[in-house]
């Protein structure tokens, strides 16, 4: 492409037939005939656009009228010049701006692509903390109820376990002089039924209290009221002592296998996790009514401690599952248990910024997960 | 950028006359047109006007004829200072050798002389080239008017730029414009010279240089 600024050449000005054209005209005004030659030949005069010698002119004329028809050339070529000087000038400025435009245009596009970019990311995070809050907000109400149910249940256990604690000893005293009173008294066997059965009455309301208590010490641990010493523990061997404890619960030898992993030890309330152990192995004891076996893993995964307590036992449906873990929930009857066990384990694995999962089929069984991470 | 043909032994340079609107470019060169009698000297173009103001771009070529048969041929360029115009402006500085810039001296035409003079700045940048590494004169023009800012106030303000000692005209009477004209041809010969050896090739040195372009007066060779 040419460039505006650069010189031109007479084709550039004129095109051929214009020029013959102007030559012919030349002729009829002069009356002689004109030729136009690139170079000079002796008869010939230059033709000149911006100091540039573009052609010579040569015809058989006086000089002064030779000279006049090279000026009238010459004024020609110069608007021609002027013409093509405006176009070619127009030509690059539009095409420079074009240029632009198109740069313009595309940083346009890039800049509108990074903030499509940048608003997807922020809904992204705003949809991420809406989450956060959602879960927090959860948490918090629950917090806040287990706070209150707490309060209030040791409220409970603190009143209680006086008067629990009289009324359990003074059965037993209770119970010594019946003996005393049967022995003074003559031997009949109406007096014998009659003091069978009293202390069979005594037995039951002894054994009551000692429900009671046992109910009352489920509370305490679950409201955090005894604040049992921060160690390191060793989980297997808490793992271990909380199947003896309930083999002995149950007097019987359980359908229990252990399979235990090396672990490290975690810091923690030795007590606390036992009584954790102890609430799910509990559990899994009573849903084996028809059989089966309780297995007892502990494994690390994912720098976490993990205990899976799984029974082959009855099982449950999701609907009791997710209520599960919400205390005074149970399903047993009244008087056979608190509803508190698991609310207790999640509680204390919460506490050791674990946590609790719980896996169950009906009839088939349940798995039960603690997870104490490790660091 | 300046061309040098070797088959012909041409070497053409660009000047261009850049400035505010209405600062007096087009009458530099009309005055330039009338009072120099360089060696070789055409036709003053003056491309498409409307209201007598530049549309497109005036051209005034000149030239001189080394001993040793160099043809040097200087186009003198003015660009259309009014603000619309940028583009064309754009176009006609490319490949500029060298700039006059006509300033405005009335008290109220400033803030154009600084705008018009970032406009070259930014112009040059995009046109790839440094307004520090360019040729450059500055010329303060309308001396004649009332109105025009003192002289030891323009001459304090720019005596710390690259550009000093500024040049005072007053174009519409012709006084100054020669002046600014060979101060530009004083800056602008050694970047030449350095690049086609003006001095040692073809026995042309500065002084030569601008003698032959900005002579005024007597017999003209063209």
């Amino acid at each position: 492409m040419r460039n505006y600024e650069d010189d031109f050449a007479l084709d550039d000005l004129l095109s051929p037939a214009h020029q013959a054209r102007l030559l012919e005209l030349l002729g009829k005004l002069s009356g002689a005939s004109f030729a136009l030659n690139a170079h000079d030949d002796g008869a010939s005069r230059p033709l000149e656009f911006n100091l540039d010698t573009l052609g010579w002119l040569k015809a058989e004329l006086p000089a002064e009228q030779h000279q006049a028809a090279v000026r009238l050339y010459e004024l020609v070529l110069f608007y021609a010049g002027k013409y093509r000087l405006a176009a070619n000038l127009h030509h690059d400025a539009t095409e420079a701006s074009y240029l632009e435009l198109q740069q313009k245009h595309a940083a346009v596009q890039a800049s509108e692509e990074k903030y499509k970019q940048l608003a997807q990311r922020l809904t992204q995070q705003v949809e991420e903390q809406v989450r956060v809050i959602k879960k927090a907000q959860q948490e918090l109400y629950e917090s806040a109820r287990l706070r209150a149910v707490g309060q209030l249940a040791a409220g409970i256990a603190h009143e209680i376990n006086t008067p629990i604690g009289f009324i359990g000893s003074n059965l037993r005293v209770a119970n010594d002089y019946l003996d005393e009173l049967e022995a003074s008294l003559p031997d009949s066997h109406e007096t014998a039924m009659l003091f069978e059965d009293f202390h069979a009455l005594l037995d039951e309301s002894s054994s009551g209290t000692k429900r009671i208590a046992r109910i009352v010490s489920d509370l305490k641990t679950f409201s955090n009221i005894d604040q049992a010493d921060f160690a390191a523990c060793d989980i297997n061997a808490l793992i271990t002592t909380a199947c003896r404890l309930i083999q002995a619960e149950q007097n019987q030898v359980l359908p229990l296998s252990l399979r235990l992993g090396e672990l490290p030890e975690v810091a923690g309330y030795p007590a606390k996790l036992s009584q954790a152990f102890y609430n799910v192995l509990d559990n899994a004891t009573k849903s084996l009514e028809a059989g089966g076996q309780i297995r007892v893993a502990s494994r690390v995964q994912d720098n976490a401690l993990e205990v899976l307590i799984e029974d082959e036992g009855c099982g449950m449906p999701d609907d009791i599952l997710a209520r599960a873990f919400e205390p005074f929930f149970t399903t047993r009857d009244v008087g056979a248990g608190s509803g508190l066990g698991l609310s207790v384990t999640r509680d204390i694995l919460v506490a050791h910024r674990g946590e609790v999962r719980m896996e169950s089929r009906l009839g088939e069984g349940t798995c039960v997960t603690l997870r104490i991470p490790v660091n | 950028m300046a061309t040098y043909s070797s088959s012909e032994n041409k070497l053409v340079l660009k000047i261009v006359y850049y400035g505010p609107a209405l600062s007096g470019k087009t009458t530099n060169l009309m005055q330039l047109h009338s009072q120099l009698r360089p060696q070789r000297k055409g036709e003053l173009m003056a491309l498409e006007t409307r209201d007598d103001r530049t549309l497109f771009f005036d051209m005034l070529p000149i030239g001189l004829r080394s001993e040793g048969g160099l043809d040097l041929r200087v186009k003198l360029y003015t660009v259309p200072g009014q603000v619309q115009h940028d583009s064309t402006r754009k176009a006609v500085l490319s490949r500029a050798d060298g700039a006059i810039f006509v300033a405005d001296s009335q008290l109220n035409q400033q803030d154009n002389n600084a705008f018009a003079f970032d406009n070259l700045a930014a112009n040059l940048q995009k046109l790839g080239m440094d307004i520090e590494q360019l040729p450059l004169a500055v010329q303060f023009n309308k001396r004649d008017r009332q109105d025009a800012i003192e002289e030891h106030k323009l001459r304090a303000r720019w005596s710390s730029t690259p550009w000093a000692p500024l040049t005072l005209a007053s174009a519409l009477n012709g006084q100054g414009v020669v002046e600014s004209f060979r101060q530009l041809l004083g800056r602008l010969y050694p970047a030449v010279d350095a690049e086609f050896a003006l001095a040692r090739d073809h026995a042309i040195d500065s002084q030569a240089f601008i003698q032959n372009l900005s002579a005024t007066g007597g017999p003209s060779n063209a």
